[in-house]
């Protein structure tokens, strides 16, 4: 084939400004990111209006449980309720900001493009940091231009205070920016480049407990009768004082001015937070900059950055006696038959040391326990049926999708290299008892820590926290069981989200049939170890004789199980032991089986790539 | 023909106490092909991070087309085209979008642009495809969208990092020959290879990095004559300046059969 080039330029072409550059960029970046939402699947628009609506009804209640309790509040306590709001705002906008920083600087995958193009690098940062801003965008409207707004219409303020509203929320928007960018950059710093995945599913981790912590608070209202904003707030002086002395202070006191009249004072305080914003913004812009450009930041995920220590020279390796080295001397040294439970070991080592150096992994881990940690201080400070009723539901939904969990992300963790299970020869039991050991272990110290932690800081009984502390250790087994079953036939791998290795179907099922196991497994120890709560309520139980109907029956077979508890005790026990070491054994045994048989087969992780996904769905524009 | 359009004096990065590259002189002129060969580890990519203008040095300059690429970034960029190892690219823009894009952002006119788009479209064997996302594309595909692009602006001087790697066999023909036409019409060449062989057949001169420091450069005839293999292959004459004879005198002793 003939090339056909045209000649190398000899001269530069006529340089652009930084505006012009700015406006390009700002295009391009535009273009990409509406071809981006053009090519999302409609599960995600669908999914995208449902989280929105549901976060628009908590928000709603939560305006007008706001609004209320300003209608109540002394200008005093308004203003320091105005603070609060404006400081949730702000560090809203530094969690949603940190994460859109990541994504467009650290994780950018156009930076290095853009960086080697004849555009103002400045122009290039300029339009990360508009990305950045607009990702905080609807935070300030929230949390700061609404509020500003219906504090003047409270208090029937003039045209002038929602000019004061514009500029703090400008301010507030510039300072959310500008610290988000730092802060990210100082992550990006710390977090060496190859593990920008992990951080980045830390903090979005961390955004779904924050989300379903906020998801709390009406309930937590609406539980709390007596909960008084006002009174509260009259009790806090001194932390409202010390508010004063920062940015989301300087904005309340710039809207209380202007609502009372002092308008040069609320004016004087909304430039002093543009001021500093501005001064915030330059510095972020600048160390950012300098970040890259030094390599103390790395761009693309590549190499480079602080990461490398010490001299170049490296050390000496470590010489090895010489009976260790039969590298090429094949037909001199015989492989030695090794025992397969050193297999097993190494499947299971490597499984715990992924737990321990993934931080998503770890992070996923703890993430229940942060959770119930927050139900449980819910229930301890508000004591009622409600929130101790919600603890336990939480406590049982947890126990049912966390006992087995690490289980079923077992087979999937092989994606990334799944040659290596299926080319040693330890198919069959050294694999599925490595995985089963690997999974049971962590899994074992959530589930006491879940359970016996949960029931114990709540003041449950000692036969019921024993019992759970012995129910804690065969549910994990059992539906570590059931999980690997489910993992060996569903495992899939999908490099963009490395954290989803099973089917979702697959999931589903394996908590509906965990849940099963651990209602009877429940029941089972129930008649071995009774407990007070329960023994005490029963013989006031009026008895309920069967008919038909759906309900009817189910209320005839919760009362049939529960005669038992109140047979002698010889007889209970017994029954106990077969009910949960039967059905024990039974799920564990045949479970296990079932995996080493379709281990045997060959492991198969179903791969899942963009392209993949993108033939497998439909998108909402063509 | 003559001229030097890469120029490095006493170019050096240091992260912190480690010297990545220490040094470096460099003069490559147009219509020459300059292979730069190295270990893992060697500073290799760093030299070519600094060229590009995506690292600042710790010390020295590197000229691009007569043009400091810290002083007079956009100038040298304009100059200049550079090939990553790893192909990222927007996976949402068609390959056709993302020529024309590559064109806008070195200020190419629109008319010139289209033509130039379609006619690399067809050269690199994309045009049935262009208009398809790039998430679609395999590697070698996605490698030579990134070829397209680095040429859509005539660049007199192509800076390329591992250029051949998920390429088939007829792309790293056809990139060699693109090459070489390049070279011919006076553009500097400069790649990064732990290939030897493409240095030894395509490469006018090559330079040898090591820790740092240049250890050895000229036409791969010299170099072999400098360290005394003047009829072995470049493979040879690399390990025995970057110390890898050692162990590759070791594996051919193990080899033999003790």
């Amino acid at each position: 084939m003939k090339i056909a080039l045209p000649p190398p330029l000899t001269h530069a072409p006529e340089a652009r400004s930084a505006w012009q550059d700015f406006k390009l960029l700002l295009g391009s970046q535009v273009h990409v990111s509406w071809q981006k939402i053009r090519h999302w699947p409609i599960g995600a628009w669908i999914g995208m209006v449902v989280a929105g609506a549901g976060l628009l009804a908590v928000l709603v209640y939560l305006g007008f449980a706001a609004y209320g309790a300003l209608q109540a509040m002394p200008p005093q306590n308004a203003r320091g309720f105005l603070s609060l709001l404006l400081m949730m705002g702000l560090a809203g906008q530094v969690f949603f900001g940190i994460t859109a920083a990541f994504a467009a600087l650290y994780m950018s995958e156009d930076l290095e493009l853009l960086f080697v193009a004849p555009v103002s690098v400045r122009a290039v940062f300029a339009v990360k940091s508009l990305v950045v801003a607009g990702s905080n965008f609807l935070t300030v409207v929230l949390f700061a231009l609404l509020p500003g707004i219906f504090y003047g219409l409270l208090f029937q303020a003039g045209a002038l205070f929602y000019v004061l509203v514009i500029l703090v929320s400008l301010g507030l928007w510039i300072i959310g920016t500008a610290l988000s960018q730092l802060l990210n950059m100082l992550v990006m710093r710390v977090v060496p480049p190859h593990r920008s995945r992990e951080a980045i599913g830390v903090v979005g981790a961390l955004g779904g407990i924050v989300i379903a912590v906020v998801f709390q608070l009406p309930g937590l209202l609406m539980h709390n009768k007596s909960l008084n904003m006002g009174a509260w707030l009259a009790g806090q002086q001194q932390m409202l004082k010390i508010m004063d002395y920062f940015p989301w202070g300087w904005g309340s006191r710039a809207l209380a001015g202007g609502v009372s009249g002092s308008l040069p004072a609320g004016l004087g305080w909304s430039l002093l937070l543009l001021a500093v914003g501005a001064a915030l913004y330059c510095l972020s812009f600048l160390l950012v900059q300098r970040g890259f450009r030094r390599g103390w930041i790395s761009l693309s995920q590549g190499g480079g950055g602080r990461r490398k220590k010490g001299s170049p020279h490296a050390k000496p390796a470590r010489s090895l006696p010489q009976e260790s080295v039969p590298v090429l001397t094949a037909g001199r040294v015989v492989a030695g038959k090794a025992s397969p439970w050193l297999g097993m070991w190494a499947v299971a080592k490597k499984d715990l040391l992924y737990v321990r150096r993934d931080t998503r992994e770890w992070f996923g881990y703890m993430m229940p326990l942060i959770i119930m940690v927050f139900f449980v201080g819910q229930t301890l400070l508000l004591p009622s049926e409600a929130t101790r009723g919600s603890a336990i539901m939480v406590l049982v939904i947890y126990s049912m999708m966390f006992s087995g969990n690490m289980a079923l992300q077992s087979f999937g963790r092989e994606g990334e290299a799944d040659w290596v299970i299926n080319s040693v020869p330890l198919a069959g039991w050294p694999v599925v008892w490595g995985k089963l050991v690997a999974a049971a272990l962590p899994t074992l110290l959530l589930m006491e820590a879940l359970l016996v932690g949960t029931m114990a800081a709540l003041g449950s009984s000692v036969a019921l926290t024993v019992s759970l502390a012995v129910g804690a250790v065969l549910l994990t087994l059992g539906a570590s069981a059931i999980g690997l079953y489910y993992s060996v036939n569903n495992s899939r791998y999908n490099p963009d989200s490395p954290q989803m290795r099973v089917s979702p179907v697959a999931s589903i099922l394996m908590y509906l049939v965990n849940l099963l196991f651990m209602l009877f497994l429940a029941l089972g120890l129930l008649y071995i170890l009774p407990p007070a709560e329960l023994t005490a309520v029963l013989p006031q139980m009026p008895a309920v004789s069967f008919s038909w109907g759906f309900p009817e029956t189910i209320l005839y077979g919760l009362y049939a199980l529960s005669r038992p508890l109140l047979w002698a005790p010889p007889w209970r026990i017994l029954l106990g032991v077969a009910v949960a070491g039967g059905l024990w054994a039974l799920v564990f045994y045949s479970f296990m089986a079932a995996t080493v048989r379709q281990s045997r087969k060959g492991l198969r992780v179903q791969s899942i790539t963009g392209a993949k996904k993108k033939t497998g769905r439909r998108k909402l524009f063509k | 023909m003559e001229d030097v359009l890469i120029r490095t004096v006493q170019l050096t990065k240091r992260f912190g106490q480690a010297t990545v590259v220490d040094h470096l002189d460099l003069q490559i002129k147009g219509g020459e092909i300059f292979g730069f060969l190295g270990p893992n580890g060697s500073g290799k990519t760093t030299t070519i991070r600094m060229l590009t203008g995506l690292l600042d040095p710790t010390q020295g300059e590197a000229y691009i087309c007569g043009y400091d690429i810290n002083k007079q970034p956009a100038q040298a960029k304009a100059l200049m085209a550079y090939v990553p190892d790893q192909p990222k690219l927007y996976g949402k823009l068609t390959a056709r979008e993302f020529l024309l894009l590559m064109a806008d952002l070195y200020r190419i006119p629109r008319a010139v642009s289209r033509q130039s788009a379609e006619r690399l479209l067809a050269m690199f064997g994309l045009a049935e495809r262009a208009d398809e996302l790039l998430e679609g594309y395999s590697h070698g595909m996605r490698q030579k969208v990134v070829l397209a692009s680095a040429l859509i602006h005539q660049p007199r001087v192509i800076l390329l990092d591992e250029p051949t790697v998920g390429l088939d066999p007829a792309s790293a023909r056809l990139l060699k020959d693109v090459l070489q036409e390049m070279a011919k019409m006076g553009a500097a060449v400069f790649i990064s290879t732990h290939i030897l062989e493409i240095a030894e057949r395509m490469c006018h001169r090559v330079g040898i990095l090591k820790e740092g420091r240049l250890i050895a450069q000229g036409s791969p005839e010299e170099l072999r004559r400098a360290v005394g293999h003047g009829g072995e292959s470049l493979e040879d004459t690399f390990l025995e300046l970057t110390g890898g004879h050692e162990s590759a005198e070791l594996i051919r002793g193990l080899e033999e059969g003790e």
